[in-house]
């Protein structure tokens, strides 16, 4: 349902500045979300002023789009629906000023990933480093008239990226000990459209998502798992896939994986819940059923943001860093390695170099250790 | 035009549609050092300046009203400076919030007891100037009585350090005079920010007590019986560590309750004597939580059409209004409903305390009120409505809200303000002392 106006509901209380990631990492109130629906509130005492109105667009995409500002409001403002507005508009008014994007739109418009490369390469890099060890997986890549129960959607982000490869290896592995009957959609697989909708694209995003749903129904597919809860929100939200579940892969592994082994190892690690995870998707039991299962010590982090979310490691790079750092400090993390289960966070935590590991990761290791 | 000179102009309170381009400078100090480069700044330019805190106060002070002006935000002076359980204080600097100080103190088996509803935002600067409390001000007093001094930048640079029985100043001259007019924390509180810039507070803390307290709820058939049943409990004093009653509220947001009720939570042995005064539920622990959470989010819900606000916020019903608050209540009705605003939702603290200008504590009900905002009124409309309350308040002998008096001629406190302000000097919310202060308001509304 759309809330045009929802903006108008803010009471400016002023609840959501402190738990504002960015507010904590710029100490400048133009970057909360009170800020952000007060300008809106008083648009009218303002548009003639067209510097403003620039610095305006450039702020609606200075938000990580964590949600925790929507958790916490009372006045039910619906706040990331008015950022995904906001940034819509933004681009629809001004793309001059947003071509920095413009090479993100390519990419995908034309190679359908965010890297802008070779979309046949989806499934070469991670082949080629599992073969080894996994001498089918070529034949659990989707072809025309292959079908299976499970469709692994990898994401961009795991299906190029070399600092994910250790995820995408124990995710395979861990499918393939428990038995799935799975395909990975390789070439087949676009991009999710999470990027495109994040920009306030959606008709570029609908574009990408019409093909992924033609696919995973020619598969047949009846439930589909990924890693990564921007293609969570997207293949749940707004991939409209009658009659398949979608589920993160935490999700899945709680449910199949019964008593696995557990590791034993005295270790404390952080847990960081992605916020697109379990702010957005309400996927918070799981992930902790999951490591209890294999028996990961940990502790909780605060319930904010790595700073990664909302395109703000694009848009402004150097906020997403102070943004991590500022965690790092307050949440002293020093030699602690941090687990999570999304490639985008564990990516922003190693961009200032703090150690990370991913559930599945763990999974496999209990695994292994017990083949050991 | 910045953003960041608009956005300082945040704050809850209706009078929101400020004239940017008379915000000549915003500014986020983090020290004393900070804030006296702003204010000679500002000195240098000629230009007025107000103090803001977490912008959470119904108030509209943190506007500075409508002159050329710098707006300077505490929020980045939130630092707690120390601790000292044994003498029972913190220091803390203004901009810290209530929750801020105890999110450090709690681990330390302490607390600061002063909570209004608004304390993950509202800061104890911004407290002090509106003699903010909370629902417990029954039992723990407002800001005035949780503060033991405070030090205080004036416009011209002097510092002063403040306390209950006096001041301090380096300026022998300035101290003398202060002190000859008897100027103490009575005066700061309440004032609005129209004295100086808090730069520090010590506040008082006291041990974290987990005092056993139960639970209930008593139903009422109407406000008078609810008044009537306040009025026995504060001739009683009775120990009520939490007091909240809700009067009426709109369906939307009314839930399964039967209103008037009100929540309580005492020491289990006062249940019998609790029991001569007025009728009760006893309620589990899960279901006084769950009343408290429905009233700590009225002051923020809106209803399914339309958005609610805070026409007036705050109700201070005593002595004859409280013995008759049904009509109390129904007058405030017919008065919202001929100006064309429906009448949203009505709870409060109560029992509950608080100071009228004299300095003197008053007792009965902060009734604070939502109301369900009509389309097309003009500011000066709006206002028109609100000094229409005033009135009415005045005839039915209640108080407005401390936090709203300063508009509307607390003429004590207004008098006593523009006395010490000819010592310390003007140059803080100079607009609040301008006869055109009520229009000056309406056009921001």
């Amino acid at each position: 349902m759309v809330h045009l106006m929802s903006f108008e509901k803010c009471v400016r209380c002023g609840s959501c500045i402190k738990f504002c990631p960015l507010f904590t990492a710029r100490e400048d109130e133009k970057f909360t979300p009170r800020a952000k629906t007060y300008i809106l509130q008083v648009w009218d005492l303002l548009e003639d002023d067209e510097e403003l109105a620039k610095e305006f667009r450039r702020l609606v995409f200075q938000c990580t789009m964590c949600g925790r500002c929507e958790e916490v409001c009372s006045s039910d403002v619906d706040l990331l629906h008015i950022y995904h507005e906001q940034r819509s508009k933004a681009l629809k008014t001004a793309p001059q000023e947003f071509e920095y994007l413009e090479a993100l739109k390519k990419s995908l418009a034309e190679s359908k990933n965010i890297y802008g490369l070779d979309q046949e390469d989806r499934a070469v890099y991670w082949i080629d480093e599992l073969i080894d060890e996994i001498p089918d997986i070529e034949d659990r890549v989707y072809e025309p008239g292959k079908t299976a129960e499970v469709v692994v959607f990898l994401g961009c982000l795991m299906s190029f990226r070399s600092s994910q490869m250790d995820v995408v290896r124990s995710l395979f592995r861990t499918l393939e000990r428990i038995g799935t009957d799975y395909l990975v959609l390789g070439a087949d697989e676009f991009c999710c459209g999470h990027p495109l909708y994040l920009a306030g694209d959606d008709e570029g995003a609908e574009l990408l998502r019409s093909h992924n749903r033609e696919v995973m129904q020619a598969a047949q597919a009846k439930t589909v798992i990924t890693g990564c809860p921007g293609c969570l929100i997207q293949l749940k939200n707004y991939h409209n896939l009658e009659g398949i579940e979608v589920l993160h892969d935490t999700q899945y592994f709680d449910r199949e994986l019964g008593r696995p082994p557990t590791l034993d190892d005295s270790e404390e690690f952080a847990y960081h819940d992605p916020c697109e995870l379990h702010r957005i998707m309400g996927v918070k039991t799981e992930p902790r059923s999951v490591m209890r299962k294999v028996g990961v010590n940990f502790r909780e982090m605060d319930l904010s943001c790595c700073g990664g979310g909302g395109l703000v490691r694009m848009t402004d790079p150097d906020l997403s860093d102070k943004i991590a750092e500022v965690r790092r400090q307050k949440e002293h993390l020093g030699d602690t390695t941090v687990v999570t289960c999304c490639p985008s966070c564990r990516e922003q935590f190693l961009s200032v170099g703090i150690e990370t590991r991913d559930i599945v990761e763990m999974i496999d290791e209990a695994y292994q250790k017990e083949e050991e | 035009m910045k953003i960041r000179d608009v956005v300082i102009g945040a704050n809850a309170s209706i009078f929101y549609r400020l004239d940017f381009k008379k915000i000549k400078g915003a500014y986020y100090p983090k020290t004393e050092e900070d804030v006296d480069e702003v204010l000679a700044r500002a000195r240098e330019s000629r230009l007025g300046v107000t103090v803001k805190g977490g912008g959470s106060g119904l108030s509209g002070a943190c506007t500075g009203g409508n002159a050329e002006r710098f707006i300077i935000s505490t929020l980045l002076m939130n630092r707690i400076l120390t601790i000292n359980e044994h003498e029972g204080y913190v220091d803390v600097q203004p901009g810290a919030s209530p929750d801020d100080i105890n999110e450090i103190l709690e681990p330390r088996g302490y607390k600061f007891y002063v909570a209004p509803s608004s304390r993950d935002i509202a800061t104890v600067g911004g407290i002090l100037n509106t003699d903010g409390g909370g629902n417990d001000t029954w039992v723990n007093g407002t800001m005035r009585d949780n503060t033991i001094r405070a030090k205080m930048t004036l416009y011209d640079g002097r510092k002063i350090v403040v306390d209950h029985k006096g001041v301090r100043s380096n300026d022998g001259a300035l101290e003398n005079e202060l002190n000859r007019l008897g100027f103490t924390l009575n005066d700061v509180a309440s004032s609005h920010g129209t004295l100086g810039f808090i730069t520090e507070l010590r506040v008082a803390i006291r041990p974290l007590t987990e005092l056993e307290v139960v639970g209930a709820v008593a139903h009422f058939d109407d406000a008078t019986e609810l008044g009537q049943t306040l009025t026995k409990m504060i001739a009683a004093k009775s120990p009520i560590k939490y007091g909240e009653a809700l009067v009426e509220a709109h369906p939307d947001i009314r839930e399964d309750l039967q209103l008037p009720l009100l929540i309580l939570q005492f020491p289990e042995d006062y249940t019998d004597d609790l029991r001569t005064i007025t009728d009760f539920t006893m309620l589990q622990p899960d279901e006084v939580e769950r009343m408290k959470e429905i009233r700590i989010k009225l002051p923020k819900r809106n209803p399914r059409e339309g958005i609610q606000l805070a026409l007036f916020e705050g109700y201070g019903i005593h002595d004859q209004s409280l013995l008759k608050m049904q009509e109390s209540v129904d007058r405030i009705n017919e008065l919202l409903i001929s100006h064309d605003y429906k009448p949203f939702a009505k709870y409060g603290h109560a029992p509950s305390k608080w100071y009228v200008g004299s300095n003197e504590p008053a007792y009965g009900m902060v009734m604070h009120s939502r109301e369900i905002k009509p389309e097309g009124k003009s500011g000066h409309e709006v206002l028109k409505a609100i000094l229409d309350i005033v009135d009415l308040c005045d005839e039915i002998g209640m108080t407005p809200k401390p936090e709203h008096k300063w508009p509307y001629g607390d003429r004590i406190k207004r008098a006593r303000l523009e006395k010490i302000r000819e010592v310390v000097g003007q140059g803080f919310n100079d607009f609040i002392f301008c006869d055109d202060c009520g229009e000056m308001l309406g056009s921001m509304v």
